[in-house]
């Protein structure tokens, strides 16, 4: 059966496109049909991570949203962009780069109700065994709408200050739309901190389960976003704890 | 004489009269948040699955879902029968247009 997994978190440069991309590849290594759409109409970006240039992109989620295509058509093929050995395959749905576009989408609003109807069509007209959704910080009508249709939450934060506070009403929010599944992500957590000390902590400030907590990682600063860290870096603690939370939502 | 939770459901819907967002659901009492929560998740669902989450008589869940229907988050499928009525759910059906800032500052993005 079929799964839709939102990424979240209450503010920006948690990790979300990074956690997004990252669990869609070993998804896809392990042979499951993934698809990711990116939902942050506003800053679009994972297109990156999966190398999809804007040359390459035919259509869009805007142009779905406009009706010019269907939501099928506005899903790329990224499987053989992203290296590694994938046995699956991977599709991005990527949001349009283009300034005027961008700036379209934001003057005259967009029917969010098309956003709702295009994830279901897109599991079935696809055969997806997950659909991934990369989702814009903070709390609005379009982040209520994937954290109601999901059956996964992965919710990130950074061990904080700000993080905190905002993370508890997304918390709150999540349990209130009876996410069946709610997973917490700690993310770019500082090597002298106690790792288990944060799990806990995180744990039993939110009464939820912490499926990782990652360490902050001089590799992924210096990859930069130009490729999916788990693939060339199979074998380091990111990748591993990545692996643990890929096993508790799918 | 204190709303019965059907009476209290029926009067949340019917109190607003935009199409339905999903910060409304949100606002909503048990067990109508939680039961619409389940068939949001649902997609497409029938007025007995309905019913049985929400734990109203089968009327009572009709004229629910109806005022749902009013508010465009639930749409009524074509294959419905006579036995049994099938909805299909559509969240925030809305079109949502922003208002333009005081300046023409997209004209210069455009």
């Amino acid at each position: 059966m079929s799964k839709i997994i939102s990424v979240h978190s209450f503010r920006g440069g948690t990790g979300k496109s990074n956690t997004t991309a990252n669990i869609a590849a070993l998804l896809a290594m392990d042979g499951a049909r993934v698809a990711v759409v990116d939902t942050d109409i506003a800053s679009p970006g994972i297109h990156v991570l999966f190398n999809l240039d804007e040359s390459e992109m035919v259509h869009s989620l805007n142009d779905y949203l406009w009706g010019k295509c269907t939501i099928e058509e506005a899903a790329h093929d990224v499987t053989g962009h992203v290296g590694g050995e994938i046995k699956g395959q991977i599709f991005l749905i990527p949001s349009s780069i283009k300034p005027g576009e961008i700036a379209r989408i934001l003057r005259e609003g967009y029917d969010v109700g098309l956003l709702n109807d295009g994830f279901r069509d897109v599991v079935d007209k696809m055969k997806l065994d997950y659909l991934l959704i990369d989702t814009h910080p903070g709390l609005n009508e379009e982040t209520l709408l994937s954290i109601a249709i999901s059956n996964a939450l992965i919710i990130i934060l950074r061990p904080d200050s700000q993080d905190y506070q905002g993370t508890a009403v997304t918390v709150d929010v999540a349990k209130k739309l009876d996410v069946p599944k709610m997973v917490m992500l700690v993310n770019k957590t500082p090597s002298t901190f106690d790792f288990d000390d944060v799990r806990t902590r995180v744990e039993q400030t939110y009464d939820a389960t912490v499926g990782a907590v990652l360490p902050h990682s001089d590799e992924m600063m210096v990859l930069a976003s130009s490729g999916i860290f788990s693939i060339r870096f199979p074998d380091h603690p990111v990748t591993k704890g990545l692996r643990s939370l890929v096993d508790q939502v799918k | 004489m204190k709303p019965s939770p059907y009476e209290l459901a029926l009067k949340e819907i019917q109190a607003g009269k935009t199409d339905m967002m999903p910060s409304d659901i949100l606002a909503f009492a048990e067990p109508l948040r939680s039961a619409v929560n389940a068939m949001i998740r649902l997609g497409r669902f029938s007025l007995t699955e309905f019913t049985e989450k929400l734990g109203f008589t089968r009327e009572q869940t009709k004229n629910i879902a109806d005022a749902l229907v009013q508010r465009k988050l639930f749409e009524i499928a074509k294959y419905s029968t006579a036995e049994e009525t099938f909805y299909i759910a559509h969240l925030s059906g809305s079109t949502r247009p922003l208002t333009r800032p005081p300046s023409d500052i997209w004209k210069k993005i455009d």
